[in-house]
């Protein structure tokens, strides 16, 4: 009864959401806006570009225009892991057995494949004002690595101590990049270095350097929830 | 100073934290003292985060915040609670000093915040605080639902703003207010606050949307009981009375079916209070229908009254689980007649609880009295006569069990019961019911206030 109950409701929900925003002045179909006539149309126009310095205008948002949203972001992360952390690694650890047993090949090829991943993740994150891509999913990457190491090794242990000192300095950083702005500039993540020309590697002031910092925060952030989901309480 | 410390610090804080993770309690001390100068020396006004408009007409795209009055107020409240309550629990509980120092960053910058997907960002970073400060009542069940229906309500919260953002392409609430009116077409409108309104109603546990607040504060101990009944509600309130006075148009049928609701807080919880036999339930249901009053001040345009009765609720809800939290830690049960006689041996701490709970009912020569009376007072002048039979009713009925209450506590019952108190929490007792004694019979300074409470628009357009 209770179920049949929530699926009416949601049902109910739903057809609301619908016949609200069918057919509205101010909700037009998805992609026909028209973006001049917008507020939100401003985040494209050149000089605001110029203004940020990156190529890449989704970047110009996430570490331009809405910096301090991303360090939000990145702050859930944080807290999501310290969480993990809080409730599955409180005591020593042991590596959990895994129902398999890994080959030598294995674990040789899978450290191959380690490098390639790593270098790809750096260069996602270094180009990350120029091109797609970024701090997060290079972060994600730099992560999806460990796991792979992880997976391929049933005795692999990451340095964990090594990852929450990296979290815990990359984060700092960011706070205080954003910090130095109200010294050399009037304003919490103002961007004081000189934005060069466009679609330089060198270009965008403190954007390459506060994505490089998210990503190692993000790649050991995701590291350590890994490693407390693999890992399990040492029996005394 | 740059309001943005109080964000920024306590961020700062506890990233460094988890480096030494020993002396994060004491760091924890530190930036709330610090918190507390930031908010003293800093000024009203309007913050622009990254530098990239300077007059608040021009900057639509960054983000911004903002502190006048309500906020400054709203922050004091916060921040002060949670360095008290923050020293109270620097011994038992060390592991909660990041935690507590994520809760601080992420409350304050819900309430400073100017910009609706800031908010949101703000609110997932303060529940999530949130989620892991319940898990030291070890009540994993009620932690996961907390967590379900926290995580319902944000993404409510952010589907409203999502289709607000669509329709007027700003997140700039100010640049939004002004917008909506501009197209004057509020029903299209009504979706997105519906949303929104649920969102945040998760968090002040306003019915039918707290079915979560039961397992967790019915559970609670010294840090989670006056930090979720406490600090959270507060700050929650001020975020959804900031949001209905500003932002949300509430008319017509809509205007009646909120209104209907909170009605319902208000008599469910104090029913269900009155039903239950455990002193911390008794306690979480006041407080449900405490939120729902205040919420209902906002709706009805009394901020004053709504702000000043968050404060007080605020600090006599702080007292009272405390009061009740610690007895409970070493009686290990919180049925009421297993706590009888309390304070037979704690004349000063029940004295100070007994205040608390009178001021909470609204007796007069406290504070809780001065507020209801001119509350009740503006909705008679308003012609809300069916309202101040609800409320007076339910205090009716506020009264008969937390007197039921008061007296099982002062009187010795079959075991002789013996809590000890520390010195730091008789302290922090003792100060607040004092300030609810003090401001109950000198209330000129609430009066003063009184005008200098605007909207943000006024606040915009004053300068």
């Amino acid at each position: 009864m209770r179920k049949l109950f929530g699926l009416a409701i949601t049902f109910a929900l739903g057809l609301v959401i619908i016949l609200a925003l069918n057919n509205t002045v101010n909700f037009p179909a998805f992609g026909e806006v028209n973006l001049s006539e917008r507020i939100s149309g401003a985040y494209l126009s050149e000089d605001n570009v110029e203004e940020v310095g990156s190529a890449n205008l989704v970047t110009s948002i996430v570490i331009g225009f809405r910096t301090f949203d991303t360090l939000g972001e990145v702050t859930v992360l944080f807290i999501s892991s310290l969480g993990v952390a809080f409730i599955l690694g409180r005591k020593k650890q042991k590596r959990m057995n895994l129902n398999f047993k890994p080959n030598f090949m294995l674990r040789v090829g899978s450290n191959i494949l380690l490098a390639i991943i790593l270098v790809t993740s750096f260069y996602i994150i270094l180009h990350g004002h120029l091109s797609p891509g970024g701090g997060f999913p290079g972060g994600a990457m730099i992560a999806s690595s460990v796991l792979l190491l992880y997976l391929a090794d049933d005795r692999f242990r990451s340095n964990i101590k090594g990852f929450k000192l990296l979290e815990g300095f990359a984060g700092s950083l960011f706070v205080i990049i954003g910090l130095l702005g109200l010294v050399f500039a009037t304003a919490f993540f103002a961007n004081y270095l000189p934005t060069g020309t466009i679609g330089n590697f060198l270009s965008a002031g403190i954007i390459p350097i506060i994505y490089v910092l998210i990503g190692l925060k993000v790649g050991s952030e995701i590291a350590g929830i890994i490693d407390n989901f693999l890992t399990e309480e040492e029996r005394a | 100073m740059n309001v943005v410390f109080l964000i920024a610090i306590p961020l700062l804080a506890a990233f460094i934290s988890i480096l030494i993770k020993k002396y994060a309690s004491y760091l924890l001390v530190a930036v709330g003292l610090f918190n507390i100068a930031v908010l003293i020396f800093s000024k009203n006004g309007i913050v622009f985060i990254g530098g990239f408009d300077t007059t608040i007409s021009a900057n639509l795209l960054g983000i911004t915040l903002l502190l006048d009055t309500y906020t400054r107020i709203a922050l004091w409240v916060v921040n002060v609670l949670i360095l008290v309550i923050a020293v109270l629990n620097i011994k038992t509980y060390r592991d909660y000093g990041s935690i507590l120092l994520l809760a601080m960053a992420g409350l304050n910058g819900l309430l400073l915040t100017n910009d609706l997907f800031n908010l949101f960002v703000f609110l997932e970073i303060s529940g999530i605080a949130a989620y892991l400060l319940s898990t030291s009542n070890k009540k994993p069940v009620s932690t996961f639902r907390y967590l379900l229906y926290g995580a319902i309500g944000s993404s409510l919260f952010l589907f409203g703003v999502v289709i607000l953002y669509s329709m007027y392409g700003t997140l700039n609430m100010v640049v939004m207010i002004r917008e909506i009116s501009a197209s004057n077409n509020y029903t299209e409108v009504i979706l997105p606050f519906i949303l929104m309104f649920i969102g945040l109603g998760v968090e002040a546990k306003l019915l039918p949307f707290n079915a979560w607040v039961k397992g967790v504060l019915g559970n609670s101990n010294v840090l989670s009981g006056p930090m979720i009944a406490g600090v959270y509600m507060a700050a929650m309130s001020f975020v959804l009375g900031r949001l209905v006075t500003n932002l949300f148009v509430f008319e017509g049928t809509l205007l009646t079916v909120v209104t209907l609701i909170l009605v319902l807080g208000i008599v469910v919880g104090d029913l269900m209070a009155f039903s239950s036999s455990k002193v911390r339930e008794i306690l979480l249901f006041s407080s449900i229908a405490q939120s729902s009053i205040i919420i209902l001040l906002f709706v009805n345009g009394l901020t004053i009254w709504a702000v000043y009765l968050i404060v007080a609720n605020a600090l006599s809800k702080t007292v009272m689980f405390l009061v009740i939290n610690k007895a409970t830690a070493e009686t290990e049960n919180d049925e009421v007649d297993s706590l009888k006689g309390l304070f037979v041996h704690n004349n000063i701490v029940g004295l100070t609880f007994t205040l608390a709970a009178l001021s909470v009912m609204g007796l007069p020569l406290l504070v809780g009295f001065v507020i209801k009376l001119n509350y009740l007072t503006a909705l008679a002048g308003a012609g809300q006569i069916t309202l101040i039979a609800v409320i007076l009713l339910a205090s009716l009925i506020e009264g008969i069990y937390l007197v039921r209450l008061l007296v099982k506590l002062w009187y010795k019952g079959e075991k002789d019961l013996r809590v000890e108190y520390h010195f730091s929490f008789k302290m922090v007792f003792i100060a607040i019911a004092l300030s609810l004694l003090v401001f109950g019979n000198y209330s000129t300074p609430l009066n003063e206030l009184d005008n200098s409470i605007d909207t943000v628009s006024e606040v915009v357009n004053n300068g």
